[in-house]
């Protein structure tokens, strides 16, 4: 079973040219596959698709299969998709339902839309909310938390769903220092825990390289590059990509440049 | 903290049960009694209604011992009962019994008391919904109406409106505070003030509508559209006095509605 | 059913609670900075009704007033009972929004000059009957002081002259098809209103507009057509340019946002369609 997307190609509704053509990539339980581009690339479009968002709630034209452990996602409806596959956006703000007084009810939302027992409801939200070690937040309201602390609600509120698969873009792009180091740490915690297929779009290559097994670079729409997530992030043209590449390999190209030799140069290279 | 593996229930701080006279009432009958304390004023015509429905006010105030919180209610009426009061009391059309004459206006007794009528419906109003915003949380409100199968879509437009209102005011606020930094006039001249408020409106509306599609697809991620009726968290208590008590006042307020159309209620003061 | 549940969707559902939060925060604004007689807090209703079909946007209008007498801190004077005059303008301008009124219609020359004077006689046209209405003019129910009259005919003309310049400007001959849909809805909400101000809040509502109510009244009207004859006052005015605010959004947003609304085709432009 696994999340998989084969010779995918989306356009957006109303506009011309596709966002992404001939993707095919393949998610595991487990694994996590990191995805890395310049903007406007098709990152973002990437998640949606995967996530069954496109074509199903967005519109659009989806030509090759997306399919979900089995249930590709054109024709599904959204309640389905959402079980098997959760997303997490940029902006946390605009992800909270807005109608709950507690993060508390903002992470049972899901499950209670589910119609699932009560006690099921509940043992779910507090496993959520421990499995990111935002307990205390509970009683919260969610209009008034810090960035960081908005996203990891956010998250909690998708794994309520108990998803196979999450999808998560860009987690940390309009975070601060603080609350990048949050999200991150918790994303790490989740990548070896929690045994969902995870697919990181991320510009923080540092992060990525911490956390994914795999790397898939898009260009135009495009995958251009694919492998293990140590070669590709150290491989010199993520420059012309659009895609900056981890500190570790910046070391080492700098120092490799300035004539270092080996072993220092190994030493550089490893991280801390 | 509670070891989360004994709960099997919501914490208490979700949707916390009011208590207290007419708070601790059900939601739903406290909204059931505003309405029908709203529709019985507005529609009992004369002193009548009004009246006894002012009188229904105040018991359950001075049991919910709301006192003091109802004074920012009644200011709020000012302006509307002053302008009921100064056009109809002087200038009731077709009255001819003239109070006293001073100067040019001539107040009339059918104009002043046409105006303390419609001045007691607008106070019977006012507070009918005052009491109901004291006494009951949103929250408690739209959470019963859910459980007693509300269709989603009611109680999400309800809940996410209360909720949305001080987000976009607080933003208006941070566009104002914004575009006056940056010069913006928001006394002086009107055609200033019109272009003053052009700053404000657009990237308030673009910023609001931005967020729709990202909130569509947070929700359908979250399986909004799926069909059921969501679980309940807590059950507001009720009883058998309270669903009385409901069926009476909409049956009791339906007949004086009726009655008043006919014309059967002219007899009352 | 489903053309029902098609106008709720979700992204209706998303919509209508920003929308309903767009009219109250700028009704607000508007009645408390620019002190006009106008209210300008049905941009939203009129919005989600063109977007989403007529009960959506009925529903809007009548939430919106609603919510904003019984929201806990902002609650208003009068507003409640206008819910259903509310209601009547969301549906309204969801059969404009059927008949594709808020479209962008680029044209030039011969066709721009003829929406400019279809919209200036469609302006003039239900203007004249506005001031024709008994509630101005026959002496047995009301009078009206002159200067009414006088301000009456000075808007008329300001009205025609904004509405040929925005059709110039833009090149656009929608804008007189917005301008029509706006008049229109502005009388038909006057004379809904026109009962409930004066049967339950006695003739009056409360706002700057009152004193044209009184000026009715000294002239010999009675309560309702004081009532009337001040709604068809300000209301066409308002609804008029509440139409082309929401004219001109709907033309600032992509057709790829546009076309994900239930009427949304309606709305794009024919060359801009992939």
């Amino acid at each position: 079973m696994s999340l998989i997307l084969r010779d995918a190609t989306y356009r957006y509704a109303g506009v011309g040219h596709p966002a992404l053509t001939d993707i095919s990539l393949e998610i595991v339980p487990g694994s996590v596959l990191a995805v890395v581009g310049a903007n406007e690339a098709g990152k973002s479009t990437l998640c949606l698709l995967a996530a069954g968002l496109a074509p199903t709630t967005i519109g659009g034209e989806l030509r090759g299969t997306v399919e979900i452990d089995g249930l590709a996602t054109i024709g599904a409806r959204p309640p389905e998709l959402a079980q098997r596959c959760g997303i997490l956006f940029q902006n946390a703000e605009t992800q909270l339902s807005g109608t709950a007084a507690t993060v508390w009810e903002e992470v049972a939302f899901g499950p209670r839309n589910l119609s699932l027992p009560l006690d099921e409801v509940v043992e779910r939200t507090e496993a959520a909310l421990s499995a990111l070690g935002v307990e205390e937040l509970a009683p919260r309201d969610p209009g008034r938390l810090s960035g960081g602390q908005a996203q990891l609600v956010a998250l909690a509120a998708v794994l309520a769903m108990r998803p196979a698969y999450l999808v998560l873009d860009e987690p940390t792009s309009q975070l601060d220092p603080q609350g990048t180091q949050l999200v991150g740490s918790a994303l790490q915690r989740l990548a070896q825990e929690s045994g969902a297929g995870l697919l990181v779009v991320e510009h923080k290559t540092d992060l990525l390289a911490s956390i994914a097994e795999e790397c898939v670079v898009l260009a135009d729409g495009k995958i251009v590059a694919r492998g293990s997530a140590g070669d590709v992030l150290a491989d010199p043209r993520l420059d012309e990509w659009g895609v900056e590449p981890p500190s570790t390999a910046r070391i080492e190209r700098a120092a490799r440049s300035a004539g270092v030799q080996e072993p220092m140069l190994s030493a550089l290279a490893t991280r801390p | 903290m509670q070891p989360s593996d004994a709960r099997r229930t919501p914490p208490d701080f979700v949707q916390p049960i009011p208590t207290g006279p007419y708070r601790g009432l059900n939601p739903t009958t406290k909204l059931v009694i505003a309405v029908a304390e709203a529709l019985v004023a507005f529609t009992v015509r004369g002193w009548t209604g009004p009246l006894a429905v002012l009188l229904v006010l105040a018991t359950t105030a001075v049991a919910a011992r709301l006192g003091r919180r109802l004074v920012p209610f009644v200011i709020a009426t000012v302006p509307l009962t002053a302008s009921i009061l100064l056009v109809n009391t002087f200038l009731f059309p077709g009255a001819t019994d003239v109070i006293l004459r001073i100067g040019p206006f001539t107040p009339t007794w059918s104009g002043l008391e046409a105006a303390l009528q419609a001045t007691l419906r607008v106070m019977a109003f006012a507070m009918s919904v005052a009491v109901l915003v004291l006494t009951t949380r949103p929250d408690e409100l739209v959470a019963d109406l859910e459980r007693r199968g509300a269709p989603r879509g009611v109680t999400f437009v309800i809940g996410a409106t209360v909720r949305t209102i001080p987000r976009v005011v607080q933003r208006a606020g941070e566009i104002t505070d914004a575009q006056r930094a940056r010069g913006l006039d928001t006394q002086g001249r009107l055609w200033r003030r019109v272009r003053g408020v052009l700053p404000l409106a657009a990237p308030l509306i673009f910023g609001s509508l931005n967020e729709v599609e990202e909130l569509t697809m947070a929700l359908e991620a979250r399986a909004f559209s799926a069909a059921g009726r969501r679980t309940t968290l807590r059950v507001f208590p009720d009883g058998t006095g309270q669903r009385q008590l409901r069926w009476a006042a909409a049956l009791l307020t339906a007949a004086l509605i009726v009655l008043s159309i006919a014309g059967r209620l002219a007899f009352l003061p | 059913m489903s053309w029902l549940s098609r106008q709720f969707s979700t992204r209706v559902l998303v919509l209508i609670p920003i929308a309903i939060a767009i009219n109250i925060v700028l009704g607000y604004t508007v009645q408390t900075v620019l002190k006009l007689p106008i209210y300008l807090d049905s941009i939203g209703t009129i919005l989600v009704g063109v977007l989403a079909g007529p009960i959506a946007g009925a529903v809007t209008g009548a939430a919106a007033n609603l919510i904003w007498q019984y929201a806990p801190g902002i609650g208003g004077g009068s507003i409640g009972p206008f819910a259903i005059t509310a209601a009547v303008i969301g549906f309204m301008a969801g059969l404009w929004g059927y008949l594709g009124v808020y479209r962008p219609r680029p044209a030039s020359g011969a066709r721009l000059w003829g929406a400019v004077v279809i919209g200036v006689a469609i302006i003039l046209l239900l203007a004249s009957r506005i001031y024709n209405n008994p509630a101005y003019t026959d002496p047995n129910i009301g009078g009206y002081p002159d200067w009414v009259f006088t301000a009456a005919i000075v808007i008329a003309v300001v009205a025609s002259l904004s509405v040929a310049a925005f059709i110039l400007i833009r090149r656009d001959a929608a804008g007189a098809w917005v301008a029509a849909a706006g008049a229109l809805t502005g009388i038909v909400a006057a004379i809904v209103s026109a009962p409930i101000a004066a049967y339950v809040f006695g003739g009056v509502t409360g706002s700057g507009t009152d004193i044209l109510v009184a000026a009715l009244r000294q002239g010999g009207a009675d309560v309702y057509n004081a009532s009337l004859g001040q709604g068809l006052f300000s209301d066409p005015i308002d609804k008029t340019i509440t139409s082309f605010v929401v004219f001109i959004i709907l033309a600032s947003l992509s057709s790829r946002v546009l076309a994900r609304f239930p009427l949304g085709e309606r709305l794009v432009r024919p060359d801009t369609a992939s």
